[in-house]
């Protein structure tokens, strides 16, 4: 602990497209205690090395958001990265822009594919008309009905999360985590006129594409756990609605497919998920499988206790109350 | 060492030849497994978006199982180890054991919260240690780059399922070292293969496994290794799919982690069930000097 300085190699994503045909990265070393925040030491370099260097940065306490980046592979604010444990683990320290953005120049991206997404989901409030908005004061709410917005209130939208996930890397129509733990604030708020609305919607405007791979919980900064929050959306939006997307009724399809054997029945679930048609277009490829896997084509046996499953479906899920 | 065998659905079906490596690895290893015809489906996190109640008790029907033989649990699916994990973890909360304990009680059974969930890669890491399972190699994978492919969910979320690293994690690739094999650093070894919505939207499934595909082999790896049948089969039953998704040929063997094991212990191609992939392991195989699996 203490003043003792540790030797810190950092290569740092550089690139200019008025200038440059294509990225590099440019090695720095410092000297730096090894509690030092990778924001400072970038600082460091902008004043004493290199004022070339652009990033974004304001408050430097995890609070703005602003110091997004990706540290040694990882999505992460600067400000709250130090310096000491990376290059135990790493032996140097990586960074380079956010994932999933384009890059302006060197550590700063457009953020507007970020927020182009989020707002599409209407990200405010829509006042519930059996609940109206009181013109001279303000609308509070009960401590108990905060407690439903469960961890979404700490989101500072820094974008790590959205760096950081593969459905948003592959798939344009998939809103991101930040913005769907956004929405689930929305559809939790007793003030919220549009839960319904909002529900029957998010099926069709790309819920269904997250991975639930949790890397955004992972990247999270602040523990919003985006990924816990997207599967609340998921089994509130098939409570009001059912299964209308393939991701619903494949959600559906897979609980009811349990029930009868307590084990999955892989052939069938298909049929669950697509139509006839759909189903059919599966067809070569299933046939490719069960050519290698000719137990695909046959229904798996019950397994023993299987009226115990059954009885715990009739207790939690024929009765099941809205969430 | 004896535990409770959880070999989840896939092993079961499709993925037969994993719960054949699975037997051939752990009788060598001395692990015993008991067998619980009773074990019901883990809900493989799609019944978790239907009806998250449902699910913990499902799970907690399952773990109940094995506290009663005093047994641990043993998995060999990263989504089976992850939703049981989750099951223990959502049962410390009061208002869903409120829920969960009374359906629990109609069907005669309370489960008490003590069985911890094991993969087979942390059985083999940990309990056991990578020491100990080099010393019993009888065919080290020497010349054969191979490339960890971990699964979501035996990682993730890191507080919940409580594995090693959320991001970083080395056991798997510490293994592949003991087995005389070279392990590969890439980035999409703790990433997404595409499975869950392989059915929801099938060309970005295929996009994102060829995309750890390539990473991998653009990192040096001849061969893929997961310990989750889900990765399994977005990887290999359906990298012809991605192939075409990405419009070039990704010609990568995909092992099951006991597969893996036991190449490296002495087992035969056929004994771990390696025909049975739709990729060919040939050209892994020639690499440790194995012969090839017939077509």
């Amino acid at each position: 602990m203490s003043g003792e300085l540790i030797s810190v190699p950092i290569d740092v994503y550089r690139f200019d497209p008025s200038h440059d045909s294509a990225p590099r990265y440019q090695r720095y070393t410092l000297e730096l205690p090894r509690h030092t925040p990778v924001l400072s030491a970038l600082l460091k370099i902008r004043t004493d090395l290199d004022p070339s260097l652009s990033l974004r940065y304001s408050c430097r306490s995890s609070i703005c958001g602003s110091c997004a980046m990706v540290i040694n592979s990882k999505s992460r604010l600067a400000c709250q990265t130090p310096v000491g444990p990376e290059v135990e683990r790493h032996g140097r320290i990586v960074i380079d822009p956010m994932r999933n953005l384009p890059v302006l120049r060197d550590l700063v991206v457009e953020m507007a594919p970020f927020w182009g997404r989020y707002r599409k989901l209407e990200p405010h409030l829509i006042p519930d008309p059996n609940r109206p908005m009181p013109v001279d004061r303000e609308n509070p709410m009960t401590p108990a009905e905060v407690e439903r917005f469960k961890t979404t209130p700490r989101c500072i939208a820094c974008g790590s999360c959205y760096s950081a996930c593969p459905a948003v890397e592959h798939d344009p129509e998939f809103p991101g985590p930040m913005a769907l733990a956004k929405l689930y604030r929305f559809v939790v708020d007793p003030r919220d006129g549009a839960r319904q609305d909002r529900l029957v919607r998010i099926q069709a405007e790309g819920l269904w594409l997250c991975l639930r791979c949790h890397l955004c919980t992972e990247s999270c900064p602040k523990e919003v756990e985006p990924s816990e929050r997207i599967r609340d959306l998921k089994e509130m939006a098939i409570a009001v609605q059912g299964g209308t997307e393939h991701g619903s009724r494949h959600a559906v399809g897979f609980k009811d497919n349990i029930r009868e054997r307590g084990i999955l029945n892989e052939l069938k679930l298909v049929r669950q998920t697509y139509n006839p048609l759909e189903a059919l277009a599966q067809l070569p490829q299933g046939l490719k499988i069960a050519r290698k896997k000719p137990e695909t084509l046959h229904a798996p046996r019950k397994i023993e206790g299987q009226a115990e499953v059954e009885a715990l479906y009739v207790a939690l899920d024929d009765s099941k109350e809205t969430p | 060492m004896k535990l409770a065998y959880y070999p989840g659905c896939v092993a079961q079906e499709s993925g037969r030849e994993l719960d054949q490596s699975t037997r051939w690895v752990a009788q060598r290893l001395g692990i015993e497994l008991v067998e619980f015809p009773s074990f019901s489906c883990c809900g493989s996190g799609f019944v978790d978006e239907a009806n998250s109640t449902l699910n913990v008790a499902l799970n907690a029907r399952n773990l109940a199982l094995a506290e009663k033989a005093g047994l641990d649990l043993l998995t060999i699916c990263s989504t089976c180890q992850g939703m049981l994990s989750l099951a223990n973890h959502r049962l410390k909360d009061p208002a869903v054991r409120a829920r969960v304990d009374p359906a629990l009680a109609k069907i005669g059974v309370a489960y008490r919260g003590s069985v911890r969930v094991k993969h087979l890669l942390e059985v083999v890491t940990r309990d056991l240690g990578v020491d100990a399972i080099a010393k019993k190699v009888t065919r080290p994978l020497r010349g054969l780059k191979v490339g960890a492919f971990y699964g979501c969910h035996l990682l993730r979320p890191a507080g919940e399922v409580g594995g090693e690293s959320g991001e970083e994690p080395r056991s798997f690739e510490n293994l592949i070292a003991a087995l005389g094999a070279t392990p590969v650093l890439y980035r999409g070894r703790v990433m997404c293969c595409g499975f869950p919505i392989l059915f929801v939207r099938e060309g970005t499934a295929n996009r994102i496994a060829a995309t750890q595909i390539d990473d991998a082999r653009a990192h040096g790896a001849d061969a893929l290794a997961t310990p989750c049948p889900l990765c399994h089969i977005s990887l290999d039953s359906f990298q012809n799919k991605a192939a075409k998704a990405v419009g070039h040929a990704l010609d990568m063997p995909i092992f099951h982690l006991p597969q893996l094991i036991g190449l490296a212990l002495g087992a035969s191609p056929e004994e771990l069930g390696l025909p049975r992939h739709l990729v060919a392991t040939d050209a892994a195989l020639a690499k440790i000097g194995q012969v090839s699996v017939p077509a």
